[in-house]
């Protein structure tokens, strides 16, 4: 062999090679898959069936139902029952509004996509805004008004509520307690209540915002379409928008990587805990968090920042190296690089960030800063408009709790009893408050102790305002009645002003009338501004005064190096815990871990070993006087002495959200609010946890590589099989045709199937291309789909048994050893292949090819033998074994998409290509005969990416971007080798290692990679 | 040891195992056409609706178009059952206090729908577009039968997949011209009553449903009468020239059926009977 083997691996189990993988290989059949879950013997169970299977001929004899069916009494005029309407409005966040256009079907929102004509995100969304849909319909929403736990009236609190806040005078007393107010009008609101009551507070508090620099609303601003080296200083830009920009930044990340033989970016990631930003990076540090700080500094002073001093630290070789390496790489690429510091992180790293981008010219070409945030001039205002610091707001409120001041404590749209810092102990000061008000969501943590709960509007029910990362306002507009009566935040402040009952509707409009009478007419500017979503002329000017930032102040010593870490970040799936009871973002596997339904505490293997742990183990983790029990798990890439632990777990309430994992909160003190140093100690038990990656281990391992510690498409993802294709750009560059080289990979001559050749060169055949190098791993493509296609949330349990009924998930494939792993994020959906494996097997032909070429599924037709499951070499099948979709909900009926079948028990079910949306394509075009234009049908997981990596369209069309897209060299289809011809192709995937780095470190290269055990060891 | 059974009991259990086999085929006949029987698919079944609402009447009687209230037949999958202000938009001024028509003022003033009982309903697994049927040249007789006629409205068909896939098989025996679509007394041409059809303008972007011209009155005949009732009639020896578009004249439903589904661009058999047109 002339190549020596490239290795990948999907699990630290399979790296490992431990006995329970080996006996997971051995088996033909996941764990527990022919099985049932209640005590019902099979053989009971087959009596029972003999019975009813008597009657299943029966079944089809089921008489229509006599439906009754619901007219309007006055129908709207703009209705056409049965067409969708499209809504702009925009979904709010502290890191920046995410401008949406939502899908209305007869006045329900049914589907949230990112707006496709906002500069900002072009369309793309993220899993929080695509999750938020099922926020508005969760059953467990709040319903009445509440007093001490009685059902009351709006108009009996509102009264009250005017009435004696007003009879205060001024305002003595009274302390609003809101989460990060991001609304331009309601920040308004809040200066008039202030000008009208001198003496009343508002102090503003978001767990995940709270001591980063954007409770200053400060965001600034990157053109990565510029930046040739990027240097992330612990800044997780690629994984979602918990940080500000998510959308345009991986858009124009990605965007570099598309022609890698015109020259591509590269990624620089130092980072404390690995996120898919560190696993994409061309190069990756793993750092403990207090060593990052002191690491900017060190590479603020190799690229020749004045006036940095750095004390000496003990770097490692390679630590050292990289530095100087990432150094050189910027100072070569001046004003065409970009460093970029981490949210989390200490304000120094982005002042010592800042100062690298000035001294290397980037500032004003890469980087920008928005002006500096004036006082009280509104609008424009900016991300932020009220900014503050929210720690020293929340102690300050606390103090005053406790001393007896507050009088009224009104808590809008947050819940401190649950994620406010443990050390405050905000639970026993709230006790002393004399009336507590409660506006939110759900009866949640802190509605328990208030005396007054009121609903709150979701922001696809209420009318609001909001800014975007890049400063443009948009209008949060309603697409729904509130379903309980829900209020927001504008009404609060609006009821202590001069007229009460001005709605949110018309103080929104009060806002931006001057703005929008500017020119021309206010009435028909507004309908305008509705219509686009989104008031022009208003994004931030790029703006860079040169030298801001400079000032750098004593670098703080990172803790010694056998100290032990404790690292806090939002979820990546339900963020600072306001999704938790979110089933779509509950049951979505994380990146890097592929954990659902619970938080763990992430460490490295080294720790884990020296720890004297195993994986799924508990721990008691300590900090201060706070102790929290959590379950281990094992990242790949964590430092070591060091555990990283995601908060917005451990909810108390909810039915999706209590039970599932444990709360970090528990343990954050307002001295470390993203990293402290604490102690971890074994305790008894085992937690279960459900880990999806280990579901799609291909059982035919060990007959068929004879090297049977690896599970099948791992152990060949690199190498023969080829299901990962990946080279650096000089490799690319010396041979373009890499994706198709070595043994097994050609394609089988057209002839060599007995099937029926599908590629008909008429009409339309659909075809999808996915761009290995643009994926990043966010997972917003997972969650649009659900929503999209009516997918069923089936609960840890399940998950466990590897029942999750995602129809497409993102493998990933990791590359290396524990301590410096690279991964490929390979989006896994439904192939539709020519001559498909599934539908030779089917016994009932449930399953067979359209003249299009899609591999369809007629559900009613469906036995559930799952042979085609079995048979499919992708696994990307999925079968209803249990009634997984709730008809019983009343809200949630309100969330389907009527045009997909909800799926019963007994059914396969798989990725269609929204089988529906191009039905409706066909249909239209039809009717106006004319052939379907490309880019017309987009795929839900397509229109959802961030970075655009997925293209659908008609491969028979030339011309079409996917058709062009397949021409590429790099482009190759996964096990094509099997001649199943997959309609799904990717392309693949061009790395920029440097190769300073790379001559000596053992980087991605060709060598053969040592077993990862005995790297874990020597790590 | 002495025989346990007798003789007879040989053809005892082979009468036994025929008549099981009997039984069982008698059984898998039933079944199946108890399936397809009135009783399962409720075909002609007239349920007892909240106003009784004749068809006939309507239609017949007063000659009210189909799309005055099933307005989005042409524009939507759901071709729309009628809101109570479209009732009432009549029944305000017609017969306003007439005894039959209590529920539906009850429901114009309390704002609560009528719960009309559905008569051809499919089932949830099936996705069905009104629009592109009736852009197509399907004519609501089609489905629908004649509805005109019917006092208290029933399903006409038993609206079964066997149904639906007969036509998709062969949509050519049942296509009529677009502009006929709303016909409830549309017959097929035969050699007695031809239909003469001519094809516009197939420019892309044009509507299909425009893009061919039919009349039941001879387009020639009918150009000359034109012509003569314009001009001199002395010229040209009483032959006129006029430019007529190009008439074809059908004798059949299987012609037309045929030169519809061309220049309707309907899509060939393979394509209508993909799961994915009515299963997603």
């Amino acid at each position: 062999m002339s190549k020596p083997r490239r290795k990948c691996w999907r699990s630290i189990d399979e790296l490992e090679n431990t006995a329970g993988f080996q006996s997971e290989i051995g088996r033909e059949f996941p764990l527990e898959a022919d099985e049932e879950l209640d005590p019902v013997s099979r053989r009971g169970f087959l009596k029972v069936m003999g019975a009813s299977m008597a009657m299943a001929g029966m079944a089809g004899c089921t008489r229509q139902p006599a439906d009754p069916t619901y007219p309007y009494v006055k129908a709207p005029e703009e209705l056409i029952p049965g067409k969708p309407m499209y809504f702009a409005t925009a979904h709010p966040l502290p890191t920046g509004a995410v401008p949406l256009l939502v899908k209305s079907d007869q006045f329900r929102p049914i589907k949230i996509d990112g707006n496709p004509e906002h500069p900002y995100n072009l369309g793309s969304s993220d899993v929080f805004s695509q999750g938020s849909l099922l926020d508005l319909y969760d059953p467990d929403r709040s319903q009445h008004v509440l007093y001490r736990g009685e059902k009351r009236e709006w108009n009996e609190f509102a009264i009250g509520y005017r009435d004696k806040v007003l009879a205060t005078g001024d305002g003595t007393g009274v302390y609003f307690l809101s989460s990060t107010i991001t609304s331009p009008t309601l920040a308004r609101q809040w200066r008039e209540v202030e000008k009208a009551l001198p003496k009343a507070r508002l102090v503003q508090y978001d767990p995940a915002i709270a001591g980063t620099a954007l409770e200053y609303g400060s965001s600034i601003q990157y053109d990565l379409s510029q930046a040739d080296v990027i240097v992330s200083l612990d800044a997780d830009f690629l994984s979602g928008a918990a940080y500000p920009g998510h959308h345009k930044l991986a858009r124009e990340f990605a965007a570099l990587r598309k022609q890698p033989e015109k020259g591509m970016n590269r990624l620089y990631s130092i980072e404390s805990t690995p996120t898919t930003t560190g696993l994409k990076a061309d190069h990756r540090l793993g750092l403990r968090a207090s060593e990052v700080p002191a690491f900017a500094a060190a590479l603020a002073k190799e690229v020749g920042v004045a006036g940095v001093n750095p004390a000496a630290y003990a770097w490692s070789d390679e630590q050292k190296k990289f530095a100087a390496a990432v150094a050189r790489d910027l100072k070569a690429h001046a004003g065409r690089s970009a460093v970029m510091p981490g949210l989390y992180q200490d304000p120094l790293v982005a002042a010592l960030a800042f100062a690298i981008n000035v001294a290397l010219g980037n500032a004003g070409k890469t980087v920008f800063l928005p002006p500096l945030p004036p006082k009280i001039n509104y609008p424009p205002s900016p991300l932020v408009p009220l900014s503050s610091d929210q720690l020293a707001g929340i102690t300050g409120l606390i103090a005053d709790l406790n001393a007896g001041k507050v009088n009224w404590l009104i808590v809008i749209n947050a819940n401190p009893v649950y994620d406010a810092p443990a050390d405050l102990n905000f639970t026993e000061a709230i006790k002393k408050a004399k009336t507590v008000v409660h506006l939110g969501s759900h009866v949640d943590e802190t509605a328990q102790r208030a005396h007054w709960h009121i609903p709150a509007a979701h922001y696809l029910e209420s009318w609001s305002d909001a800014r975007a990362y890049d400063g443009t306002v948009s209008i949060v507009q309603p697409l729904i009645e509130p379903l309980y009566g829900g209020k927001t935040a504008h009404q609060f402040f609006q009821a202590l002003l001069e007229q009460p009952g001005l709605s949110p509707y018309d103080a929104v409009r009060e806002t931006w009338r001057e703005t929008l009478s500017k020119k021309g007419d206010f009435e028909k500017n507004w309908r305008k501004v509705l219509h686009d979503g989104w008031i022009e002329g208003t994004a931030f000017d790029k703006t860079t005064k040169a030298g801001a930032g400079t000032p750098v102040a004593a670098i703080p010593t990172p803790t010694p190096k056998d100290s032990f870490e404790i690292i806090f970040r939002p979820d990546p799936c339900v963020y600072d815990g306001r999704y938790a009871n979110n089933g779509w973002l509950q049951e979505l596997p994380k990146p890097v871990t592929n954990l659902s339904w619970d938080n763990a505490a992430l460490m490295s293997g080294a720790t884990l070993t020296k720890l004297g742990l195993a994986e799924q183990d508990i721990v008691e983790i300590a900090v201060g006087n706070g102790r929290v029990k959590a379950p281990v798990l094992v990242a790949p890439g964590h430092p070591d002495n060091s555990v990283t632990v995601h908060l917005g777990y451990g909810r108390r309430v909810g039915r999706v959200a209590s039970g599932a994992g444990f709360n970090a909160y528990a343990i954050r003190n307002s001295r470390g609010m993203f990293h402290t140093t604490g102690s971890v100690r074994k305790v008894e038990g085992k937690w279960g946890l459900a880990v999806t990656k280990s579901h799609y281990v291909d059982h035919r391992a060990q007959a068929s590589s004879g090297n049977s510690n690896h599970s099948l498409e791992a152990d060949e993802a690199l190498g023969a099989r080829g299901i990962v294709r990946a080279a650096t750009l000089a490799e690319f560059k010396s041979n373009p045709d890499f994706a198709h080289e070595g043994e097994g990979r050609g394609t089988p001559a057209a002839d060599a199937s007995l099937f029926p050749d599908w590629n008909s060169s008429q009409g339309n055949a659909w075809g999808m291309s996915i761009d290995m190098n643009y994926c990043t791993g966010c997972n917003a493509c997972v969650v649009g789909c659900y929503a999209e296609n009516n997918i069923p949330v089936v609960g840890k349990q399940q998950v466990k048994l590897g029942r999750n009924m995602q129809w497409i998930r993102v493998d990933t494939y990791f590359e290396g050893n524990l301590i410096a792993p690279r991964a490929h994020f390979q989006p896994m959906l439904c192939q539709h292949c020519e001559t498909a494996p599934c539908e030779q097997v089917c016994p009932v032909g449930a399953t067979v090819h359209s003249p299009e070429g899609l591999n369809t599924m007629t559900y009613n037709r469906c036995v559930g033998a799952r042979y085609c499951s079995i048979n499919c070499p992708y696994k990307v099948r999925r079968f209803n074994y249990l009634l997984y979709s709730d008809y019983e909900t009343e809200s949630l009926k309100l969330l389907r998409n009527p045009d997909v079948t909800v799926r019963s028990r007994g059914v396969m079910e798989k990725c269609s290509y929204c089988v529906q949306r191009i039905q409706q394509a066909k249909i239209a075009a039809d009717k106006e005969n004319r052939p379907i234009a490309d880019g017309e049908i987009e795929t839900a997981c397509q229109q959802a990416c961030p970075s655009k990596a997925i293209v659908f369209g008609n491969l028979n069309d030339k011309t079409s971007r996917v058709a062009k897209q397949r021409m590429d060299k790099r482009s190759y289809g996964v096990l094509a080798n099997l001649n199943t011809r997959p309609r799904t192709t990717y392309v693949a995937e061009v790395m920029n290692p440097n190769a300073e780095i790379e001559a000596g470190t053992k980087g991605l290269g060709t060598r053969d990679r040592v077993s990862g055990e005995q790297e874990i060891n020597g790590g | 040891m002495p025989q346990l059974f007798h003789r007879r009991s040989n053809t005892l259990v082979r009468m036994g195992l025929v008549l099981a086999v009997l039984v069982a085929v008698a059984t898998g006949v039933a079944l199946d056409r108890l399936q397809r029987a009135p009783w399962v698919t409720r075909q002609g079944e007239q349920p007892a609706q909240p106003v009784s609402f004749s068809h006939r009447h309507h239609v017949q009687g007063m000659g009210v178009q189909c799309q005055y209230c099933h307005v989005s037949v042409e524009k939507s999958s759901y071709a729309g059952i009628p809101s109570t202000r479209i009732c009432m938009n009549c029944h305000l001024q017609m017969w306003p206090n007439a005894a039959q028509l209590e529920p539906v003022r009850q429901s114009w003033m309390s704002g609560k729908s009528i719960p009309w009982v559905r008569v051809n309903d499919l089932p949830d697994f099936v996705s069905f577009d009104h629009s592109v049927h009736v852009n197509k040249g399907v004519g609501c007789v089609t489905c629908h039968g004649q509805v005109d006629q019917m006092n208290a409205t029933s399903a006409q068909y038993s609206l079964q997949m066997e149904w639906c896939l007969d036509c998709h098989r062969n949509p050519a025996k049942n296509l009529r011209p677009a502009s006929e679509v709303y016909n409830m007394a549309w017959r097929g041409p035969s050699e007695s009553r031809p239909v003469w059809c001519a094809v516009g303008d197939e420019m892309s972007g044009m509507p299909t449903a425009e893009s061919v011209n039919c009349t039941v009155s001879d387009p020639l005949a009918r150009a000359v009468l034109n012509a003569t009732l314009t001009t001199p009639s002395s010229m040209n020896g009483g032959r006129v020239l006029v430019a007529v578009p190009t008439y074809e004249k059908f004798t059949s439903q299987d012609e037309l059926g045929r030169f519809l589904v061309n220049h309707y661009k309907i899509r060939n058999t393979q394509d209508l009977m993909s799961c994915e047109v009515c299963h997603r």
